[in-house]
């Protein structure tokens, strides 16, 4: 993969667990269905890259992890937003958003 | 508490990748990535998959499994490391606000331990920069330890120390082949004219190797080297730093410009940085000239060289000795009599490090202050152990109670530690403030006394060591209690605060022994003082022989080109001095070629009839200067017999000289010299003796200086005639005045003379004693200070001990003890202390002043005024510091007393 590509990867990956997040507390297996579900499929080629991003969003403070039960009874690692991650989905999607629209702006643009 | 347990470290430090919280990290890790997998292995099952099948999907959708890992691995560490720290940071914060509660508790202890150790940090912090600053650091050129001063001796004429001729110059530079290079120079003042009124500045001439020596190169333009200096060539100068801020505001296109120096047109081709000093701080014009070999006679200039790597000064030494005395053989009759002989003639060249050279005068007072001040640091630390063990004893049963209350001996112990750190931390950064402060303060005072104060700050290796002090003595006094409390525990005997005899007795002896220290280094630092004290009042009071107060003096150089004709200088000064005589706020005046403490003269004699059988050697020198009449009632000079000079001598009548009492004694009694003739070696004209002044000092008031012998100026005049003045008002309370009105006369007689070098004579004779009065002053106020926290220790010390006793005070006064009887008991136990430390200070006095002697004057280093005299007061003082806490003893009440139990 092109670092271009891993770069952007990295940061929508970080905004759609914010995202997952903004809902409820999950568990990293719960994310990665719900980003699955949300994308078609399209960004999350191999589940596993999601963990890294997990641990670099929790030693950030914008979410926060804690064992509990899964519904099948299971020890599992739930994951929640804080507030500063609440604020940080927030600035990144404004972001996200303009640089979308600008860019499909320019691809709308025909050559004069 | 087992002594095993009692060394485990009070302050953990985090320790990274423990191994216990890696392994665990790496646990939940793998249990929460295994849980992602499992759950795809049954989401895949459910849909159908054979689990083999699951099993391996769920896998390969996973991805790098030993990668994602060691990535989710990494990361959980540095979290895991930042918040160890993090911890460890917030535990020591509550430490110290706990600490903090505490000392507010106790404000008198607090201020009184941090203000010791603050007064002995900062102390040693002043005292420690100087002697960094001016002692050890090396000189700002380059290699500065291969740089060494050339001077000459010729003991057999007088000649202790004396200056190089020219061709004494050419003969270093040509015949020591340790040198790498060699400079010759010496300072002599140019008067520089243009647009406004002509200036005088201090010049320094040196060779043409002069800045290659040294090896600092120019800030602006550039600078000489030695092929380039010649008779003949074009001549340059090259700008102090100072100087051209101040007359070119520092713009370098200074470069290239003419400036006129005594009537010669210069051209300026460079500018040396800043802080650049050489003989002096901020020379404000270097003049590179030629040594010429032939030039035979005039001994002034001084010798730099540069060793070569690896040479030793000893042969450098040697190598210029053999250079002079093969100058001497082809030129010895300009010197002696007879032929030289080498096994009587202790003629030799001298080479000194320039360091030694520039700091010596300084050197002996700077190591005594740091003497004393490391004595001072003593006294704080003993002061405050004392302080912090009656503390210490104070606190048992709170700390017992802390302990009963579940916290851990470890706990209590690094409580105490924290508590004296921050005192430390505390007492040590006002302390280098202090420090700072001082040293800031100390070179603005004495900018002109210290040399290279300029060049001293405060630097990291003082700061550092300062800082260590602090922390150590932290430790120290804190460890020393909390290892106490942990050798004697036992709770119901800290609860009651009734402490094991044992424990009460080793804790009372430790305070006994640092009060005594105390007092014993208090009297060692107080009789150091006392005797430079002594010896600067004598050394103020000594009898200059003359009378500097309301004389002002200044330099009136006249020009050089006008004036090449010397003998045409007297009735040019003549007339000057007539008219300043004449101005309404002079009331007397007198013209010199030197003045007191300004440069002085001097050359060997003959007194006819007493020629010195040839093979004797001992010659010695006399201060030569000229005069004109009533130079001696100016200065007030007595005139012991015969009379003054008269404008009746003059060039053409009777060559004379006035002597002083100095240059008589060997020869006659009083006024037999009346009438004898002398003449002196550079010139063989007989002088005849017409009059006897008083002997001056003039020089150093410590010392009986060489005589002297006067001229008149009438006929022996010089070119650059300084002028006494003493003003009609007195004092020198109208010094503008007067000076301008010298400035308007001077100006209209002639032009082309500047005033220059304008003093106050009091303040010349002043200004010499500036480096004794600083030592003076500075080892007063560490003897003062050290007076007071000895008292403060006693006080303390005794306060303690009547507190410990005050149950058995109260029986005895309830058993019928008078309470005078009391107080006696608790003085005694002061004066005991007191009377082991003034025994014990005399005798370490007695070893220490020794170390004094070469800066007292006129008082012995055991002076025994002094020494029975501070003995006395330091004993009175600590008897009357323990009077306070006798009071209390007295009045301890008897009831209350057994109450207590």
């Amino acid at each position: 993969m092109a670092d271009a590509e891993v770069d952007l990867l990295r940061s929508s990956l970080d905004l759609l667990i914010l995202k997952a997040l903004s809902w409820a507390p999950m568990h990293g297996y719960a994310i990665s269905e719900w980003i699955d579900d949300a994308t078609r499929s399209v960004l999350l080629v191999e589940e596993g890259t999601l963990y890294p991003a997990l641990h670099r969003l929790e030693r950030r403070g914008w979410i926060a992890s804690e064992w509990g039960v899964s519904d099948n009874n299971r020890k599992a690692k739930f994951y929640s937003m804080t507030p500063a991650g609440r604020a940080r989905l927030r600035a990144e999607s404004r972001v996200w958003q303009r640089n979308a629209d600008a860019i499909a702006a320019v691809l709308r643009r025909t050559p004069s | 508490m087992s002594s095993g347990k009692r060394w485990r470290p009070l302050f953990r430090l985090p320790r990274f990748g423990r191994r216990a919280i890696a392994r665990d990290l790496e646990h939940q890790l793998d249990d929460e990535l295994s849980f992602h997998i499992r759950m795809r292995e049954e989401r895949l099952t459910q849909l159908g998959l054979s689990p083999d099948d699951a099993r391996a999907d769920a896998v390969a959708r996973f991805g790098d499994h030993e990668r994602i890992r060691a990535e989710c691995l990494a990361i959980d560490q540095q979290y895991a490391r930042e918040v160890t720290i993090m911890d460890w940071l917030e535990s020591i914060g509550a430490d110290v606000r706990f600490a903090l509660r505490t000392l507010r508790r106790a404000p008198a202890f607090t201020v009184i331990a941090a203000l010791t150790l603050a007064l002995g940090v900062g102390a040693t912090t002043a005292i420690f920069t100087l002697v960094n600053g001016i002692l050890l650091r090396p000189l700002p050129y380059a290699h500065s330890e291969q740089l060494v001063r050339l001077i000459q001796s010729f003991p057999e004429k007088g000649l202790e120390w004396w200056p190089l001729s020219q061709p004494n110059a050419v003969g270093y530079q040509r015949d020591v082949t340790d040198f790498t290079h060699f400079a010759a120079y010496y300072p002599q003042g140019v008067t520089l004219t243009g647009d406004g009124a002509p200036e005088r500045l201090m010049a320094l001439h040196v060779t043409g190797d002069f800045f290659t020596t040294l090896g600092v190169p120019p800030a602006v333009g550039r600078v000489v080297v030695d092929s380039e200096v010649t008779k003949a060539s074009a001549p340059v100068a090259i700008l102090g730093y100072g100087f051209w801020q101040s007359h070119f505001a520092g713009n370098t296109s200074v470069v290239g410009k003419m400036v006129d120096l005594d009537g010669t047109p210069t051209r300026v081709i460079g500018v040396m940085p800043r802080g650049f000093s050489f003989w002096r701080p901020d020379v404000p014009v270097f003049l590179p000239f030629r040594a010429d070999p032939t030039k035979r006679f005039g001994w002034y200039l001084g010798g730099v060289g540069r060793l070569k790597p690896g040479v030793s000064l000893a042969h450098a030494e040697r190598q210029a000795t053999v250079s002079m005395w093969n100058w001497a053989r082809a030129n010895s009759t300009l010197l002696w009599p007879k032929p030289l002989n080498p096994e009587t003639t202790h003629m030799r060249a001298i080479l000194t490090p320039l360091q030694g050279v520039v700091t010596g005068s300084v050197k002996r007072p700077l190591l005594v202050l740091q003497g004393a001040v490391v004595l001072l640091l003593l006294i704080a630390i003993a002061n405050i152990a004392t302080l912090v063990s009656s503390r210490a004893a104070a606190r048992t049963s709170e700390i017992a109670v802390r302990t009963a209350l579940g916290a851990s001996a470890r706990r209590v112990a690094r409580q105490l530690i924290t508590e004296s750190l921050v005192v430390a931390a505390i007492g040590g950064v006002v302390g280098i403030t202090f420090g700072v402060l001082a040293v800031r303060a100390f070179g603005a005072w004495s900018e002109n006394d210290l040399p290279r104060i300029r060049e001293v700050g405060v630097d990291w290796r003082v700061l550092a060591f300062a800082l260590v002090l602090s922390v150590a003595s932290g430790v120290l006094f804190g460890l020393a209690p909390a290892l106490r409390m942990a050798r004697n525990r036992r709770l119901a005997d800290d609860l009651a605060g009734t402490q094991k005899a044992s424990a009460r007795r080793a804790t009372r002896r430790l305070n006994n022994a640092m009060i005594v220290t105390q007092i014993a280094l208090s009297l060692v630092l107080l009789v150091s003082a006392g005797l430079l004290i002594k010896s600067f009042r004598r050394l103020v009071q000594t009898d200059l022989g003359f009378e500097p107060r309301g004389v002002l003096t200044m330099s009136v150089p006249l020009p050089m080109k006008k004036y090449m004709d010397r003998q045409a200088a007297a009735p040019a000064m003549e007339a000057i001095v007539e008219r300043v005589r004449h101005l309404p706020s002079v009331r007397s005046v007198a013209a010199a070629t030197n003045l007191p403490y300004n440069g002085i003269n001097s050359d060997g004699f003959i007194v006819e009839g007493r020629e010195p059988p040839p093979s004797a050697g001992a010659e010695t020198q006399v201060i030569q200067l000229a005069a004109t009449p009533g130079y001696f009632n100016v200065l007030r000079i007595p005139m012991r017999y015969g009379r003054d000079f008269a404008s009746t001598d003059r060039d053409g009548t009777l060559p004379v000289v006035i002597v002083d009492e100095a240059f008589v004694r060997p020869f006659w009694k009083g006024h037999e010299a009346l009438g004898k003739r002398m003449h002196f070696s550079g010139d063989t004209t007989w002088l005849t003796i017409v009059g006897v002044v008083g002997t001056v000092r003039d020089q150093d008031a410590a010392q009986e200086g060489l005589p002297h012998a006067y001229t008149p100026y009438a006929q022996e005049p010089g070119t650059q005639p300084r002028l006494a003045i003493t003003t009609s008002a007195g004092g020198g309370g109208n010094v503008a005045a007067v000076l301008a009105e010298v400035r308007r006369a001077v100006a209209e007689l002639e032009p082309g003379a500047p005033i220059a070098d304008v003093r106050v004579l009091s303040d010349a004779v002043g200004q010499a004693l500036a480096n004794r009065r600083m030592t003076e002053v500075l080892l007063a106020s560490f003897a003062l200070i050290a007076l007071l926290l000895a008292v403060v220790g006693i006080y303390g010390v005794t306060n303690l001990y009547v507190t410990s006793r005050t149950r058995e005070f109260g029986i005895r006064i309830a058993v019928g003890a008078e309470p005078s009887r009391v107080i006696r008991l608790v003085l005694r136990e002061g004066l005991v202390l007191a009377i082991a430390g003034v025994t014990i200070g005399a005798v370490g006095a007695l070893f220490a002043t020794r170390w004094l002697e070469s800066l007292l004057y006129e008082v012995s280093p055991t002076d025994p005024a002094i020494f029975t005299g501070l003995s006395l007061a330091l004993l009175l003082a600590a008897v009357l510091s323990c009077y306070r806490p006798a009071r209390r003893a007295a009045s301890a009440d008897p009831l209350s007393a057994l109450r207590a139990d």
